[in-house]
C-alpha cells in the first residue's frame, strides 16, 4: 500500500491495532497552563461552545505532522483557535493581537 | 522528533522554573492566556469559571472510585445498581458528574478480566478517578491494548492464565468504562474504608489487580 493511501484509510487519531514500542508508564503532574488548558475544555463542553467530539476532530485535523509535533495540550489549544475561527466566533487577527499582548505583559516588568 | 505520539514527556523544550521563580510562558501558554481573556472580555465564558472547573478536577481522584469498588464489594445490592447503571450509582455516593457522559463498569470475575483504553485519544472515567496518567494518552497503550491486550498486561506485571476471557472496552466521548477489580482473598474481615485503601487506579484501568493486603499474602 503507498504512504499516501495510508494516510486517508488511517487518520492520525485512529491507531488503534497498530504496533507500537512497549509501554512506557510515564506520568507527570500538569503545568498551571495545561490544567487550565484541561478546565477550558470543559468549560467549552458545558457551553456548548466546543464539545469533546469536535475538540478530536479538531485536532485530527491539524494533521498528521502537527499531532506528531505538539504536546497533548499545545494540540488541544491549536484546535480550539481553529474551531473559533472556523465558526466565526473569533479571528486569527483577534488572538495574533491578544497574545502579542499577553507576550508584552511578560516582557515588560509589572509595575 | 524521534515519537510521533509523544503527548507530554518532555520531550520538548520549555522552561520548568521552580515555583516562585518568573519564567517567561512559552508560545502555547500564551496562546492559552490570549485564548481564555478572549473569551471572557466577549462574555463568552464567565471570569471565574476556569478556576471554578480546575477546583472541581483537582476534587477528583481516584480515591473515589476506590469508594465505589470498596462499596460493591461489600454490598452486593449496590454492586446490582452499579453494574445496571454506573453512573447512577454513583452518585447515590455522591459523586457528581460533571461532564454528560454515561459511565458502565465492568466486572473482573474468575473467567473474565477487563481493560480500559481510548484508541482515538483519552477518553476516561474522569468524574470518578480525576485526569489518566500519561501512558494512557499516549500511542503504545492505545494501539497495542486491542490486539495484544495479554502482552501489555504482561508489561505491567499483570500475567492473565490462558483460560481467562480479556475484554477490551474503548471509550468514546459519550461512553466511559471503569473496571471493577476482584476483590482479593484475604480480605473477608476488612472493613469498607480498609478495602478502598487497597485499590488503585491502575486497578479500576485494568493493568494490574487488586493486591492483598500486606502482611496477608494468602497463595
Amino acid at each position: 500500500m503507498s504512504g499516501g493511501e495510508q494516510l486517508v484509510r488511517r487518520l492520525p487519531n485512529d491507531i488503534g491495532g497498530l504496533s507500537a514500542g512497549p509501554i512506557e508508564r510515564v506520568e507527570h503532574d500538569l503545568e498551571p497552563w495545561e490544567k487550565r488548558c484541561h478546565a477550558l475544555a470543559d468549560v467549552l463542553d458545558f457551553r456548548k461552545i466546543i464539545n469533546t467530539e469536535e475538540k478530536r476532530r479538531g485536532v485530527e485535523a491539524l494533521g498528521s505532522e502537527m499531532v506528531g509535533a505538539l504536546g497533548y495540550y499545545e494540540r488541544w489549544i491549536v484546535a480550539f483557535s481553529n474551531i473559533l475561527f472556523q465558526k466565526g466566533l473569533l479571528t486569527p487577527e483577534d488572538l495574533a493581537r491578544k497574545m502579542d499582548e499577553v507576550a508584552a505583559r511578560h516582557a515588560t516588568p509589572q509595575p | 522528533m524521534t515519537d510521533p505520539e509523544h503527548g507530554h514527556q518532555h520531550g520538548h523544550a520549555h522552561p520548568h522554573a521552580p515555583i516562585g521563580q518568573e519564567s517567561p510562558p512559552g508560545y502555547y501558554e500564551i496562546m492559552e492566556t490570549a485564548f481564555r481573556e478572549l473569551l471572557v472580555e466577549r462574555g463568552m465564558i464567565g471570569p471565574d469559571e476556569i478556576r471554578r472547573q480546575i477546583e472541581v478536577l483537582d476534587s477528583r481522584t481516584p480515591a473515589l472510585g476506590a469508594k465505589v469498588v470498596a462499596r460493591a464489594w461489600v454490598d452486593a445490592e449496590f454492586r446490582r445498581r452499579l453494574l445496571a447503571d454506573g453512573r447512577a450509582a454513583c452518585e447515590e455516593l455522591g459523586i457528581s458528574f460533571y461532564d454528560d457522559t454515561r459511565l458502565i463498569v465492568l466486572e473482573n470475575t474468575a473467567t473474565v478480566h477487563n481493560l480500559i483504553v481510548c484508541t482515538l485519544c483519552s477518553c476516561y472515567p474522569r468524574p470518578v478517578l480525576g485526569l489518566p496518567p500519561d501512558w494512557y494518552k499516549l500511542k503504545a497503550y492505545r494501539a497495542r491494548a486491542v490486539v495484544e491486550p495479554r502482552v501489555v498486561l504482561a508489561e505491567f506485571g499483570t500475567v492473565i492464565p490462558d483460560d481467562v476471557e480479556i475484554r477490551v472496552s474503548d471509550s468514546t466521548a459519550m461512553v466511559r468504562y471503569l473496571v471493577l477489580p476482584r476483590r482479593p482473598d484475604g480480605t473477608e474481615g476488612m472493613d469498607e474504608e480498609s478495602l478502598a485503601s487497597l485499590v488503585t487506579r491502575d486497578a479500576m484501568i485494568g493493568v494490574v489487580p487488586v493486591a492483598a493486603p500486606a502482611g496477608r499474602m494468602v497463595q
